[in-house]
């Protein structure tokens, strides 16, 4: 049953959810009305606005229930392993074998914010020394000492060394508690010296041939740990299925954020495609079933473009949003101060890459996990920021700050320098605690007044 | 044509009346901010009528700005403030391309771009250091009004060191300070320049001139000069400071 695209509350979800079943729609397994969710505790969903499609609801249902499926995947017997701190790399060869479920302990940073606090995480984590001057991923901690969110995997990796440094240390007290963890260096990528070998990498970035042969020879280490897991080899053919998987899954957010970002009208919510982007990391459990989603995702968006239909005024400002902000109801918010999203890089645009397969797989891992925007200079992100919000015609930029996260701890004044000098547009830095409503009016006022200078820019 | 602008600040709510003919302030008001938000602003706003003998059905458009702004019921419209300060700095000072402005509760640095636009900003809001609240805290710890605490500073020759990263760590520091026989002038003019420094951090590493000094603060005597010194460059008060947003609201007014 199709309505006119519109953003609604969790209260008019109930009415749509009966209106939209009592037509017949087609749901999957782990299918069901938004509200359930919150008896599990997810409250912060009562203060959130959303998409009205079943392609929209299909997407939170697969987001909030992604514990089930590692759940399940433990009881079927199959192996779980938690690719730390890595974004989109491991994932990719771990979903490269069957029987191997993977996903991203890291994602538990949400937990504080879709709990509302209410978990008691983040009281475990401090009481293991790790406060609130780390970042909130500290809440992992909480999430193994509990175990009463994912299994415990039967293989953590971790990579360390330019990712950040907040992140190591809650890892070291995690492996402290008694948790192996298979460690993976990471080096700080850097422009090749005259006489080194460069090697073009995806996002425009390069790096001397020396450093993706160290990546090459790390991630063999992981291979190794994933057929010692299982007890079967990962082929170069099984890597090779795998990476045109994952790319398929690539492809089609990189449709969305074309179609979307580039709408007249914004035809999809922040708060959806934000939570889209999130599936390229680790598919949230099941790659076949993300795969799914993203789909019928972008065939409501590209409906709605095709009947120039979407949920936001066609004179918002066109922003764009750098880094993902803790508490998700700011997204909403940006909204309702009259901005839309147009582009994004919340630190994994690497995974929105297509990973190389004209190259040997592992190769072509290596590759894609040194493009990670994390590993590099913030000069070298700013330069792909500047480029994404030429290409998205953005007219302001946001750069959030996560409070503790050593990563993004100085890099607003390197991308705002760059992003004034290449594009002129106006910039502002937020930070963005797991739960700010009482921030919320500081909040509105920054976005409001960006919004304000974008639109004012308009007229001059 | 006369347009309202009534600026809901933190501290104080502030209400200009601007004839959009004559470009000019027809009457401007200020009182003490309360619980009453939108009752006090009313109450303001028709006080300046009064005092003019203006009828209300003569104001055309009203525009709120402010942290109280939402809460300004029988405004037209709402603007934010650092839209509305560069309004208003643009009215007296055209070429303006950095804006400071000093509250009771928050501060901004606001960049303009050559004509005049809202380039970028930045706002300290989540901590009283570089703000006015700074100013108050010391000088009721030193027994002294805004202006007395300003006058003193002045007479200062050796600011002492204070911190600008925490206004109740900065008290200690005074309290200390006191103890070991600080003088109370080099004190104030300590406040001062961790203030001024504050702002400067926000700066960053770029800033045009002219530099223009809104808000309350920048009427407390020594501010301006500590301003200076923390940026290096001059920075020029603006005319009625505490009175900017105020009047930007009105202009935005006339324009919607």
């Amino acid at each position: 049953m199709r309505d006119a695209p519109r953003q609604i509350t969790l209260e008019e979800w109930d009415a749509r959810y009966a209106e939209l079943s009592a037509a017949g729609m087609q749901e999957p397994t782990y299918g069901g009305p938004l509200r359930r969710h919150v008896g599990e505790g997810d409250l912060r969903l009562q203060n959130l606005r959303y998409d009205n499609s079943a392609a929209s609801l299909r997407l939170w249902n697969f987001l909030l229930t992604e514990e089930d499926r590692l759940h399940q995947a433990r009881a079927e017997g199959r192996k779980i392993v938690g690719a730390m701190k890595d974004l989109g790399t491991v994932p990719v060869m771990a979903y490269s074998l069957p029987g191997v479920a993977a996903f991203y302990p890291d994602g538990a940073w949400w937990l504080p914010c879709i709990m509302e606090d209410s978990t008691g995480m983040l009281p475990i984590a401090d009481s293991l020394g790790i406060d609130e001057s780390f970042c909130p991923v500290r809440a992992m901690l909480g999430a193994f000492v509990t175990g009463g969110h994912f299994p415990i995997p039967d293989l953590l990796t971790c990579s360390v060394g330019a990712t950040c440094d907040d992140f190591s240390a809650i890892a070291q007290r995690l492996n402290s508690l008694g948790y192996p963890i298979l460690w993976w260096e990471i080096p700080s990528r850097r422009h090749p010296e005259p006489d080194e070998m460069e090697i073009r990498l995806p996002g425009g970035f390069s790096a001397p041939e020396t450093q993706v042969a160290f990546v090459r020879a790390e991630l063999e280490r992981i291979r190794r740990a994933l057929e010692d897991l299982v007890g079967r080899r990962l082929t170069e053919d099984a890597l090779s299925a795998g990476i045109r998987a994952a790319n398929r899954v690539r492809r089609l957010l990189s449709q969305l954020r074309r179609l979307t970002y580039t709408a007249k009208i914004c035809p999809l919510p922040a708060l959806e495609m934000l939570v889209a982007e999130m599936l390229a990391i680790h598919f949230c459990s099941d790659r076949a079933e993300a795969r799914v989603v993203l789909e019928q995702l972008l065939r409501e968006v590209r409906e709605r473009v095709q009947a120039q239909q979407g949920v936001l005024s066609k004179a918002s400002a066109r922003v764009f949003w750098v880094n993902p902000v803790a508490d998700l109801r700011v997204m909403n918010l940006l909204e309702e101060c009259g901005g839309r999203i147009c582009g994004t890089d919340y630190l994994f645009c690497h995974v929105l890459d297509k990973i190389p397969e004209n190259l040997s797989p592992m190769e072509a891992l290596a590759r894609i996990a040194l493009a990670d925007p994390m590993v590099g200079t913030a000069a070298d992100r700013a330069e792909r920021i500047c480029r994404d919000i030429l290409a998205f015609h953005a007219e302001a930029l946001v750069i959030s700050r996560i409070p503790g996260a050593s990563h993004c701890a100085t890099e607003g004044e390197v991308i705002r320098d760059f992003v004034h000098s290449r594009v002129g547009i106006p910039v502002i830095e937020i930070e963005v605690p797991p739960v700010s409503d009482s921030y919320r009016s500081t909040l509105r006022t920054r976005l409001e007044a960006l919004v304000e200078a974008a639109k004012e820019r308009r007229r001059t | 044509m006369i347009y309202a602008g009534i600026d809901a600040g933190s501290r104080m709510i502030k209400a200009v009346l601007f004839d959009a003919v004559k470009k000019q302030i027809v009457a401007s008001g200020i009182m003490d901010q309360g619980v009453r938000q939108d009752a006090l602003a009313q109450q303001l706003f028709e006080r300046l009528l009064l005092d003019h003998r203006l009828d209300r059905r003569a104001v055309l458009g009203i525009v709120a700005t402010g942290y109280g702004r939402h809460t300004v019921s029988f405004a037209d419209t709402v603007v934010t403030e650092i839209t509305c300060h560069a309004a208003g700095v643009r009215h007296h000072l055209p070429g303006a391309r950095t804006i400071t402005d000093i509250g009771g509760q928050d501060s901004k640095l606001i960049r303009l771009d050559a004509k005049g636009a809202v380039q970028d900003f930045d706002m300290n809001d989540r901590c009283a250091a570089g703000t006015g609240c700074f100013l108050e805290v010391v000088a009721r710890r030193l027994g002294l009004s805004l202006q007395e605490l300003g006058e003193m500073a002045g007479r200062s020759v050796k600011p002492a060191a204070i911190s600008s990263m925490c206004v109740v760590f900065a008290e200690t520091e005074i309290v200390g300070l006191l103890a070991a026989g600080a003088m109370a002038e080099d004190i104030a003019a300590g406040v001062q320049a961790a203030i001024a420094r504050r702002i400067a951090s926000m700066a960053g590493r770029t800033l045009d001139s002219p530099i223009i000094f809104t808000g309350g603060v920048a009427l407390v005597p020594g501010m301006r000069a500590a301003l200076q010194t923390a940026l290096g460059h001059p920075v020029v008060v603006a005319p009625e400071p505490q009175m900017t947003g105020a009047l930007g609201a009105a202009i935005l007014a006339s324009r919607q």
